[in-house]
């Protein structure tokens, strides 16, 4: 009976802590990668590198719904104590986030050599590698022709009144594409840009592929989205045009991919190995043929339908410029999305 | 033998760990925002506009719980109080609205809007919210006031039918012996809908959640993000225990009726009307975005839902583990919080339930983070545990609540019988207090099982990298994967969901079978 009441009080306390306990596993060879890189595309590549060296990996995705800064807010969370020690980005943007945090450690990769250096962060606190491009897809059965915007500066045309979307300017890339903007064409000229856009009735929907679902379904003409959403609503739905804008302008934002390892007290070898990894000319092939991303290596097999950065006009922008750009803009932007 | 040390031991070492594992980590939090340097900045940022934005979402939210409210009583009348036909069938279909991510829920009704209208005008408004919100938690509203309407005294309902029509019994004497009840739908509802961001979001709606989510998500403010959700906890807090002072003793949502047989109205010819309101609601509730997930997984063909089978293949297991833990966890909690709330009048842990309750998921996964983000509770963070922890703080409300209704139920007398007879605690519960309360036990699990099985709130913050889990992999696959791969993975979570609730009832069956109680 005295052993019953014991018992009672201790099962239910080693149970929590067989609960507890059960995380601690042997890591020696698993690396942790956070990555903002949708998980359809990411994760075929992380599992060729665990077939090819045997390193486990543990990733962590972001999802739509958090707006893909899910794995950045948990890094930051985590800043005091980092789990991750690779991090994989979408996008420059969150990655200079983290650099201004002081959380990055430097790394020169023997892979990212054919590189060219605006891709790269002069300390070497990450590389970028695969890159999108800003472009537009229209519905081929609401524009002729000759109506299909060819500057961003067109789609304040009355003719698109009510017509165009564009993703959340808070989130993701669209908040990279309007600070690339505002830096290249100046303040005055943006902002003047954005009050005829919001004039003409601009849709805002929740994110590129919420832009790229209406286009299909032809709620609006055109939006503005990455090349990866385009081919997959090309894929889609067969009524699906590309364009990308200002070609005879200021050029059209190409984003790279970034990989960056995370500071923490030891830093695996494991993950200067999967860095070396995504920075290669094979990845990039790959990530050309699953998402149309463009590899920033010369000379690098690709998807028939992948253009070449050669033959797009790259908006000149810096990316830690910009990065601090939105920093300064967001507040306007977080105004202009409210009224 | 002396005076114990510790009176309830068992209680003690429970609230102790609840306080240490759920409450601490909030805690923290709260206080690492009110004591980092800038917090006087913060709340001077907190102005006018904060203001007329959590009005604006506390009046959305008092517009959804109202018409959840209203149409749990109509629904609830029909399922609970009238010989409608397909009525067990009805009581279980109705509530699966609950199981299902409200996001999903918000991609389903527009995409099946669309199909049928090329222009939705006004569809990216405060009606698409209140409509998706409204489907569901309407289901919530009909568990409770069903619960209530089933446990009013029959003889009341007859004295009053002899002197009065049913017009006047249903207004003046139903409705008002039913009022903690309508209380409790309304505020449940309405903290449920204001704490919500994604279908908001999806809608493109500003309100006090996205607001917070923004400050977390697009400026990286904690602090403003936290203060903001400070106050939406207080707001919620206040409901609460607004909503605890109201009701009193009042007995409702529990799941039995301790043998007393409820009045049944037969309106003859009326019936009928009851049957449609009833195929209606479920066509819209569940049937109409059911069918648009069907149509989206096999507009191409099997072979998405094949590949959606084979991408959720391997979180099962992991899932339904934790699930299961999840729910026997809260369980646990919950009924140690209910039995000595209710029985010994010790309602510290009950009201720590309360407060974590109000906590926004993402608000708590980000303190959750914070606390055990630290080398020698690396055991919890890099495992399950944090998972579990996250279920516990969430869900434990949910059971403490059903359980303490039906053991408010129980005659005290029979307790204080068995204790002169010197029957110990441990087999007062086991042979008192269980079997009387079971089928709310039932309940508990299986609503928690199913909210735990589809948490993606939480889990999604602090979920152990490599991980696979079923609504982490369904969200995560979902950013730019077609459509009807998404929908046929959202649809084997529901067909997987009805499957468990099944398992589940014929194991309660066989439960009731040995415990030899008749329900």
């Amino acid at each position: 009976m005295k052993t019953m009441s014991i018992l009672k009080y201790i099962i239910p306390v080693l149970i929590f802590f067989l609960l507890i306990f059960s995380g601690c596993k042997d890591d020696s060879n698993s690396l942790v990668v956070y990555t903002t890189v949708d998980q359809v595309f990411s994760e075929p590549v992380l599992k060729k590198f665990e077939s090819l060296t045997g390193i486990k990996i543990k990733a962590v995705y972001d999802t739509e719904e958090t707006k893909s800064t899910g794995v950045l807010n948990r890094l930051l969370a985590e800043k005091s104590n980092p789990q991750c020690d690779v991090f994989w980005s979408g996008d420059p943007m969150r990655t200079v986030v983290l650099e201004n945090e002081g959380m990055l450690y430097p790394y020169i990769s023997r892979s990212a050599k054919g590189i060219n250096d605006e891709f790269k962060d002069k300390y070497h606190l990450w590389t970028g590698f695969s890159a999108r491009a800003r472009v537009l897809i229209y519905n081929k059965n609401l524009l002729k022709p000759e109506d299909i915007p060819q500057s961003i500066f067109d789609l304040v045309s009355e003719k698109y009144k009510g017509k165009v979307a564009i993703a959340n300017p808070l989130f993701g890339t669209t908040t990279y594409h309007l600070a690339a903007l505002f830096s290249v064409v100046g303040d005055e000229r943006a902002k003047e840009f954005l009050k005829d856009l919001k004039n003409n009735k601009v849709v805002i929907a929740t994110s590129n592929g919420d832009v790229k679902k209406r286009v299909i379904k032809a709620e609006v003409f055109c939006g503005l989205t990455d090349t990866d959403d385009a081919f997959e609503a090309i894929k889609e739905g067969e009524n699906i045009g590309i364009v990308f804008l200002d070609r005879k302008g200021i050029g059209s934002l190409i984003i790279p991919n970034t990989v960056s390892l995370i500071k923490k007290k030891k830093i695996s070898n494991n993950a200067k190995i999967l860095m070396d990894f995504l920075l290669s000319k094979q990845t990039e092939s790959e990530l050309s043929y699953s998402c149309a991303q463009m590899p920033l290596h010369k000379g690098v097999k690709t998807a028939k339908n992948v253009p070449s950065l050669d033959k797009i006009k790259p908006m000149k922008i810096d990316y830690i410029a910009t990065a601090k750009k939105l920093k300064g803009i967001q507040n306007y932007l977080k105004k202009w999305v409210e009224n | 033998m002396g005076r114990k040390l510790i009176k309830h031991p068992g209680y003690t070492i429970i609230l102790v760990l609840y306080l240490f594992f759920v409450v601490f980590p909030v805690l923290n939090s709260i206080w690492l925002t009110v004591t980092n340097g800038h917090f006087i900045e913060i709340v001077k940022t907190v102005g006018q506009d904060t203001i007329l934005l959590l009005l604006k979402s506390s009046g959305l939210s008092a517009i959804i719980a109202i018409i959840s409210t209203l149409a749990g009583i109509v629904l609830g009348f029909i399922i609970y109080k009238t010989p409608v036909r397909f009525g067990k069938i009805f009581k279980i279909t109705i509530l699966l609205p609950l199981f299902i991510s409200p996001y999903i829920l918000a991609v389903a009704w527009k995409d099946l809007l669309l199909l049928f209208f090329d222009k939705i005008y006004g569809i990216n408004s405060f009606f698409a919210i209140v409509l998706i919100h409204s489907t569901i938690y309407i289901p919530l509203s009909i568990l409770i006031i069903g619960s209530a309407l089933v446990n009013v005294s029959r003889e009341s309902e007859e004295s009053a039918l002899m002197i009065a029509g049913f017009k006047k019994m249903f207004f003046r004497i139903l409705l008002p012996l039913i009022k903690p009840a309508i209380l409790t739908s309304l505020v449940l509802v309405f903290i449920f809908s204001i704490s919500e961001f994604s279908v908001p979001a999806y809608f493109g709606v500003r309100v006090f959640t996205t607001e917070i989510f923004t400050q977390f998500s697009a400026f990286y403010n904690y602090n403003l993000a936290m203060l903001q959700s400070t106050l939406l906890i207080i707001i919620c807090i206040l409901l609460l225990l607004s909503e605890r002072k109201y009701i009193a003793d009042s007995p409702f949502l529990s799941i039995s009726t301790r043998g007393k047989s409820t009045k049944i109205y037969d309106f003859k010819n009326l019936n009928r009307l009851g049957l449609l309101i009833l195929i209606f609601s479920l066509l819209v509730m569940i049937i109409l975005p059911l069918l648009e997930l069907i149509y989206q997984s096999f507009e191409k063909g099997t072979g998405q839902f094949t590949k959606a089978f084979n991408l959720l293949l391997p979180t099962f297991e992991n899932s339904l583990f934790l699930a299961f833990i999840g729910a026997i966890s809260t369980l646990i909690i919950g009924f140690v919080a209910a039995y000595f709330s209710e029985v010994y009048r010790k309602k510290n842990l009950d009201s720590l339930i309360l407060f974590v309750f109000a906590v926004p998921s993402i608000v708590l996964g980000i303190a959750l983070i914070k606390f055990y983000n630290r080398p020698f509770l690396s055991g919890i963070y890099s495992g399950f545990g944090i998972i579990i922890i996250g279920y516990i703080a969430k869900y434990g409300f949910i059971s403490a609540k059903l359980m303490g209704n039906a053991i408010k139920q129980i005659p005290s007398s029979l307790n204080e019988v068995a204790k002169i007879q010197g029957i110990g605690s441990i087999k007062r519960i086991s042979f008192i207090t269980i079997p009387l309360i079971l089928p709310a036990i039932f309940a508990s699990f299986i609503i928690n099982f199913l909210f735990c099985l589809g948490d993606l709130g939480t889990t999604i913050i602090v979920y152990p990298p490599g991980a696979e889990i079923m609504p982490i992999k369904i969200f995560t696959i979902m950013a730019n994967a077609p459509e009807s791969l998404t929908g046929s993975m959202v649809l084997i979570v529901f067909l997987f969901t009805i499957l468990i609730i099944l398992i589940l009832f014929i194991i309660f069956k066989k439960i009731v079978v040995f415990y030899n109680v008749d329900y």
